[in-house]
């Protein structure tokens, strides 16, 4: 090739990208060419496909579980007595730092991420999310997010000011040690990594729907991650300022929160709360999306009143950045604000109790198959009822001043999120789990999971309604005879019946770790369709094929998979099968698409994360590792706008007549 | 061709009869334990921060709405609950057909979405009114100024001429008022932000730095009320306590009549007397005595500002006239005495209130350890060595490093404060 | 993965980890040490694995384009400039640390562009494919940082002139300056064709005049009354004049309004030349504010008065220093006219004792408000 001549051939010998060269950026500038398909490890590590990333979502979120879940039975080790001698004030105070802010930002949030990240795209018939790379970056981030918030329990403990780090006691003359650092960094991490998330989905949600899936016909969990993603959106700035006000002020010598300077503590609690209530919407309305699809399959009905379900969850949302100051009743607002969140918190019991209606009335007139699955999300809606009637309590403020800050507002949340929250999640693995990993979690194992999570649960979280009523008050160290009181059903009995409580809970966990070991082992495949569902992940295989489906469905209806295996009689209103999963699926096959086109898996989002946790540990080591942090993070932006759209082309091809489907996978 | 879809195997079907069993009984068990719950907490324990027993009317106003807000939220629950396990039962899978894909019923939804709303509508109006019965401070009798800091309370009443105060009044620990009056709190703080909370009087209100938070306290009868800080306040929250204590009206005379009391040197060559030499070499530095002298006759003024980071420390004047001390944390009464006022009636409290702090009575073994260490007692920020933060200043009473001689002579200074 | 460049990095990183190892265990460790020598191994790491990842930066190549190419390499200044940055670093160490800086700037500009051009000029043999990869990589920063140095040109040297001259004459000078730029842009565009160079020209002349009377304006300083407010701060304490009449510093631009209302303790009026006070909480008028010792407590002063006034706490006296003479102790708010209303923030150390009493006064008006601090 002459040196005046440009040959314009495209790269057709993939892997020798050595020779004639053609302006399209592909193979060109190589340094930033794109990594290909490869197994193992590296398939993990640099992948953009939603369904592995929604995996990683849930182990990492899983091992937070066990270290939060861990956190809270040391807590409970030293109440169960009195004086306890297990832990110091000092490590009691990170305990329960770390084990409200784990359970809530590294555990909650992530799995419920997991969920949508790999069923979203699923249920609304898209092959995967609007920006693939984007949604690696927001997992990065969160498993930076998370080792920079554990990290400090390593390098001169964790933080110590309660999950939800009131001003000034957070500052850096009150809390000397580094943890609050690490907790305002580790959670401005997450947060990024969330926010990223919440507007890739909502992008997904409003523009890659299968055609004919109208917003009223997407499935309710759909409904849900959405109504999450719009509260994440304008709730998660808010806490951002927060922190990085906080931030400057530990570590850089602002004074935004320090009294002296005429600065007014009730500020952080505004803001914190402001971001702090929409946030507890976040945790449960997926929970409540999952048991929305588990209850009407396991009954065999449709979801009682789907648009009012919707709108409530909408509403919901809504009213949520209403109600936040109900968390500031005693903090001296006056009595118009205080009535004004008195009125809206009784406001927001509303949509939540049309939910459970509609939940209960899905089930009545039904057929119903008792599931573990099935079991957990009645679970769910029986707890979550317990746990809002005792909310309503406390929406009657002068009732609030009495309670809040004891054991009962600690019996109150955990009844919502680990009656409410976590059985949902545990309904969703139990659910989802034959068309995840291709295998049927095992049901007895899965019963015993269910009775001693429920035993241990109410065991654990039942008497703290009454600890809290007899006077003992939250996030103290250790509680003592003289305030015990009388009598043998005291605080003695209930501390102790709460701390073997929570054995029990551990215990359950255990059995679901123990039915996912002997699940892997067990080589039984499940069948295609086991529950005989209702939505549109169902009609792939299981685990679903990398591109998701043969082709788009075409929607015409709510419920669009159970319509195309069924008919109404409309007279006799009988129903009649016409076809099964299997039937659907061979249909699905003979017509499938070719030449699907899948985002490459990618360097940058891993590199990027990495340079964004480096820079924050520079905010709290010094200003050289903030600098190197920066570069990478600027070198990595650069490497990700520059690298090509597409890698070499690693189209899939339709399944050949013998049924295997063929891949041309360029380079090992 | 019609297929009913049933389970695949006959494991599955096993399972299905245990589970169709167990789950109907769950939700009955699930009710049994919650109702059974509420009912046993009514029959403990006199906990002393229990919050349904009023003895004040604020608390009363508060318990009032506790009475209509929780049994309708348990007969709610029982209600929707109890619909909830008849549905279970009634609709379990005994191999009826498939049902009509019903969508729902419009009607059923508004009318379930309105008695909700009406049932709040009547809740909100009680408590709209309760929020502002209690926020009223028109009809104050009188007024106390109450300061958190880390990890105790200080209280100062200043002078008022109808409760019988001319000069102000300091103290800490536990709050005297008198019975039957209009007491209101004007809180504030020193450092980070507390909670003032005596349950059998009134809910709790924050106390803020910067801010004058106010909460209304009246006492039916005479009685000593237990209370708590209810804001996370950092290292010793757990133990920041506090007591109320509230006197007859003439009690209450007597006792801020002994409140306005002139200081009295010990008597000279006593023990107590070269206590006062100690607490002027060690102890002033931080814990003022209103009226103590130096040895050249002029006020010796405690300088906490210059030696505790928040810039204060308990006032010790009139200390035996209290029976805690330490943030209230430890009684200054050994356990049989304590009781004697912890268990006296509405009639006797006063006197023994009143009595104070005498040697046979005084906790000897708690006050010399916390002369001897107090860090060591409750956890506090006062290791010399780790003060880079707070400019070198403590947080928290240090170790003094007293030899057993000069705590002695302390013990019996302190004890000369009546 | 792991590229040859990557290997001296990950060689490096092994080699620092054993030297932070053996410096823990042998020498008696220093926070810098141990910092700087586990700095050296992850910066190693780091740089090692974005070696790999990009693999070693390697563009492919045609070896026989890169053989025809090698003699015949295209000239570029940036060699130059990376030079005039060392020696700028140099002349900075010896003189101003602002050399020193602009130096450092120069040398990692000047650096970066010489490794991004070296790189584009092995993409292949064609220079116009070569020059279209440099600017694929590095436009994008290119750009941006012209236009932030040109604005901070600019912006600099306009500053400059702004800071010498006086109020009068900058606005003067502002007004021709925009004058002249309309014109002359208004000129330029009614022309319906104008050479780009005559542009060009007009733009540098503009630059050039602007530099140079920049430079003379810093050179000649910045006008008086700067220079001496620069030397005195007038809000001091000390500056603090706390009589009846107007103080002709402290006073100036006085704040009027308070937006932080729910944070006061007490607030003091006076009205008709009476002193008053009323008190958070209190239902009747006070005649004495209790403020805890130590405590950062803000106390509200509105003048309902036709006269200005003012509100002084006096807080004793204190001996100063060496002289041992006792000076008074306390602050005052700024002067507040009719309606209007100021905000103290106090935090008092000392209490108040019988002998030194403290209170709240307002020259001009009778009566006092005492002020306990117990």
């Amino acid at each position: 090739m002459s040196t005046n001549e440009l040959t314009l051939t495209p790269s057709q010998s993939p892997g020798l990208v050595k020779s004639p060269l053609s302006i399209s950026p592909s193979g060109s500038l190589g340094a930033v060419r794109r990594p290909v398909n490869t197994t193992g490890w590296r398939e993990w590590l640099f992948t953009v496909d939603h369904k592995k990333i929604g995996i990683m979502y849930g182990c990492v979120a899983f091992v937070f579980f066990i270290v939060g879940g861990v956190e809270a039975l040391f807590i409970r080790l030293q109440l169960a007595l009195p004086d306890g001698r297990i832990l110091s004030a000092d490590k009691y105070n990170q305990m329960f730092t770390m084990h409200g802010t784990t359970m809530i930002f590294l555990f909650a949030m992530p799995m419920a991420a997991a969920f949508a990240n790999y069923f979203l795209p699923l249920q609304i018939g898209a092959r995967d999310v609007a920006f693939p790379r984007l949604n690696a970056l927001s997992f990065w981030l969160f498993v930076s997010g998370g080792l920079i918030l554990n990290a400090s329990w390593f390098l001169g403990g964790a933080a110590d000011g309660g999950w939800f780090m009131y001003a000034p006691n957070s500052g850096p003359v009150f809390s000397p040690s580094n943890g609050v650092d690490f907790w305002v960094l580790g959670l401005q991490i997450a947060g990024i990594a969330s926010l990223i998330g919440s507007i890739n989905l909502i992008v997904t949600v409003l523009n890659m729907r299968a055609p004919g899936m109208t917003l009223m016909k997407m499935p309710v969990f759909t409904w849900m991650i959405l109504v999450v993603q719009f509260l994440l959106v304008f709730s998660l700035p808010v806490i951002t300022v927060a922190l990085v006000l906080l931030m400057f002020q530990r570590s850089y010598g602002a004074t935004f929160f320090d009294v002296s300077q005429g600065a007014d503590p009730l500020l952080w609690q505004h803001l914190f709360w402001i971001f702090g209530h929409p946030e507890v919407y976040v945790l449960i309305l997926p929970g409540f999306g999952i048991i929305s699809e588990v209850l009407p399959t396991f009954s065999r009905k449709p979801l009682f009143g789907y648009p009012f379900v919707v709108f409530s969850g909408a509403s919901i949302g809504l009213v949520g950045f209403g109600v936040w100051a109900h968390h500031m009743f005693a903090s001296g607002l006056g009595p118009v604000s205080v009535a004004v969140f008195s009125m809206a918190t009784m406001a927001i019991a509303i949509p939540t109790g049309v939910k459970i209606f509609n939940w209960i009335l899905t089930m009545w007139g039904g057929k119903i198959w008792y599931s573990v699955a099935m079991k957990f999300a009645i679970g769910l809606v029986v707890l979550f009822t317990i746990g809002g009637l005792s909310g309503v309590t406390h929406a009657v403020a002068p009732s609030d001043t009495q309670q809040t800050d004891t054991y009962y507002i600690v019996a109150h949340f955990h009844y919502v999120l680990v009656g409410g929250m976590m059985f949902g999640l545990f309904s969703g693995f139990y659910y989802w789990w034959p068309k995840v990993f291709g295998k049927m979690l095992n049901e007895k194992l899965g019963n015993w999971n269910f009775w001693l999570m429920l035993i241990g649960m109410n065991l654990t979280f039942g008497p703290m309604h009454i600890l809290g009523l007899q006077g003992q008050p939250r996030r103290m160290y250790i509680w003592t005879e003289a305030r015990a009181g009388e009598g043998f059903f005291n605080f003695g009995f209930w501390n102790l019946v709460s701390s073997i409580g929570s054995f029990v809970l551990a215990v359950g966990v255990l059995f679901f770790i123990i039915n996912v070991i002997k699940t892997a082992r067990n080589p039984e495949r499940a069948p295609l369709d086991p529950w005989d569902a209702r939505t549109l992940e169902w009609l792939t295989t299981s685990p679903p094929k990398v591109y998701n489906f043969d082709r788009i469905p075409v929607v015409h209806h709510l419920d669009e998979f159970f319509h195309r295996k069924y008919v109404e009689d409309e007279t006799t209103h009988t129903m009649t099968q016409i076809a099964t999963c299997e039937d659907l699926m061979r249909a699905e096959e003979a017509a499938a698409d070719t030449g699907i086109h899948l985002p490459g898996p990618s360097y940058w989002p891993l590199l990027l994360a990495i340079g964004v946790a480096v820079l924050g540990m520079g905010v709290i080591y010094g200003t050289p590792i903030m600098v190197v942090g920066a570069l990478v993070v600027l070198f990595s932006s650069f490497g990700w706008v520059l690298e090509p759209s597409v890698p070499e082309p690693i189209d899939f091809d339709s399944p050949s007549t013998d049924g295997h489907t063929k891949e041309i996978a360029p380079l090992g | 061709m019609s297929h009913s879809v049933s389970p695949h195997s006959s494991e599955k079907a096993m399972d299905i009869v245990n589970n169709v069993k167990s789950s109907s009984h769950r939700i009955r068990n699930s009710i049994a334990t919650v109702i059974g719950i509420v009912a046993l907490a009514g029959c403990a324990t006199n906990a002393p921060q229990d919050t349904w027993q009023p003895k004040g009317d604020n608390a009363q106003v508060i318990n009032n709405l506790q009475w209509i807000i929780f049994p309708m939220a348990g007969v709610v629950g029982v209600l929707v609950l109890g619909f909830y396990a008849y549905t279970i039962y009634k609709y379990k899978d005994r191999g009826q057909p498939i049902p009509s894909q019903s969508h729902g019923k419009p009607v059923v939804e508004i009318i379930l979405t309105i008695i909700p709303a009406l049932i709040l509508t009547v809740v909100g109006v009680f408590t709209f009114r309760g929020i502002f019965e209690l926020a009223n401070t028109e009809d104050t009798e009188m007024v106390i100024n109450v300061t958190g800091q880390q990890w105790w309370w200080e209280y100062d009443y200043p002078a008022q001429d109808d409760q019988g105060i001319t000069q102000p009044i300091i103290s800490s620990g536990q709050l005297v008022i008198p019975v039957g009056t209009k007491v209101l709190l004007r809180e504030t703080s020193r450092d980070v932000i507390h909670s003032y909370w005596i349950p059998a009087l009134n809910g709790k209100k924050d106390a803020v730095p910067g801010r004058i938070n106010l909460l209304r306290l009246q006492a039916d009868k005479p009685g000593i009320f237990a209370g708590q800080c209810t804001e996370f306040c950092g290292l010793s929250h757990a133990n920041m306590r506090m007591e109320a204590i509230a006197l007859s009206k003439e009690d209450f005379a007597k006792w801020v009549a002994n409140q306005q009391k002139d200081y009295t040197s010990p008597a000279a060559g006593s023990l107590a007397n070269e206590g006062e030499g100690v607490f002027l070499n060690q102890c002033i530095r931080c814990h003022q005595v209103n009226g103590l002298k130096k040895a050249d006759g002029t006020p010796a003024l405690a300088a906490p500002d210059e030696n505790v980071y928040s810039g204060a420390a308990p006032n010790l004047s009139h200390l035996m006239s209290r029976n805690t001390f330490a943030g209230a944390k430890f009684d200054l009464l050994r356990k049989s005495c304590r009781s004697d006022v912890w268990e006296a009636s509405s009639e006797t409290i006063g006197a023994k209130y009143l009595a104070g702090v005498s040697e046979s009575c005084l906790n000897a073994t708690d006050l010399r350890a916390w002369l001897r260490n107090a860090p060591a007692m409750k956890p506090m920020y006062a290791d010399p060595t780790k003060l880079v933060k707070s400019g070198g200043k403590y947080r928290g009473m240090p170790n003094l490093g007293l030899t057993e001689t000069d705590i002695d002579k302390l013990v019996a200074y302190l004890l000369t404060l009546k | 993965m792991i590229t040859p460049g990557s290997k001296y990095f990950f060689g490096l990183t092994g080699l620092s980890l054993i030297a932070a190892i053996l410096y823990l265990v042998l020498v008696n460790p220093t926070d810098l040490g141990a910092v700087a020598l586990f700095g050296l191994a992850t910066s190693g790491a780091l740089i090692g694995v974005m070696a790999s990842f990009t693999r070693d930066g390697d563009v492919y190549t045609d070896e026989e384009a890169v053989a025809a190419n090698a003699a015949a390499g295209p000239p570029s200044f940036w060699p130059i400039v990376f030079a005039l940055g060392a020696a700028l670093v140099l002349t900075g160490l010896a003189t101003v640390s602002v050399v020193f800086v602009l130096g450092i700037a120069v040398l990692i500009g000047g650096g970066v562009e010489w490794s991004i051009q070296n790189w584009a000029d092995g993409a292949s043999s064609d220079r116009e494919f070569n020059e279209f990869a440099r600017a694929r990589a590095i436009s994008a920063i290119e750009y941006p940082g012209l236009a932030a140095v040109g604005l901070g040109v600019i912006a600099f040297f306009f500053s400059r002139v702004f800071l010498a001259l006086s109020k009068e004459s900058g606005t003067i000078f502002f007004i021709v300056v925009a004058a002249a730029i309309f014109v002359i842009g208004v000129l330029i565009a009614s022309k319906s064709f104008m050479k780009g160079a005559v542009t060009v020209v007009v733009a540098v002349l503009a630059v050039v005049a602007l530099v140079g009377v920049g430079t003379f304006a810093a050179l000649s300083g910045e006008r008086h009354e700067l220079a001496i407010a620069a030397e005195e701060d007038y809000y001091d304490a000390s500056h603090r004049e706390c009589g009846e009449e107007e103080s002709e510093h402290y006073d100036h631009l006085a704040n009027n309004t308070v937006s932080l209302r729910s944070a006061v303790t007490a607030t003091i009026f006076v009205k008709d030349g009476k002193v008053y006070a009323e008190a958070i909480g209190m239902t009747k008028k006070v005649d004495t504010i209790t403020i805890p010792r130590s405590n950062a407590t803000s106390v509200m002063f509105r003048n309902l008065d036709e006269e200005k006034h003012r509100l002084v706490v006096n807080l004793g006296s204190a001996k100063v220093g060496e002289t041992g003479v006792a000076e008074k102790v306390g602050t005052c708010t700024q002067l507040t006219g009719k309606n209007q209303e100021q905000v103290m923030t106090l935090t008092i150390p000392k209490p108040a004792t019988e002998a030194e009493p403290y209170s709240f006064t307002v020259p001009g008006a009778t009566g006092e408000i005492k002020l306990v601090v117990p």
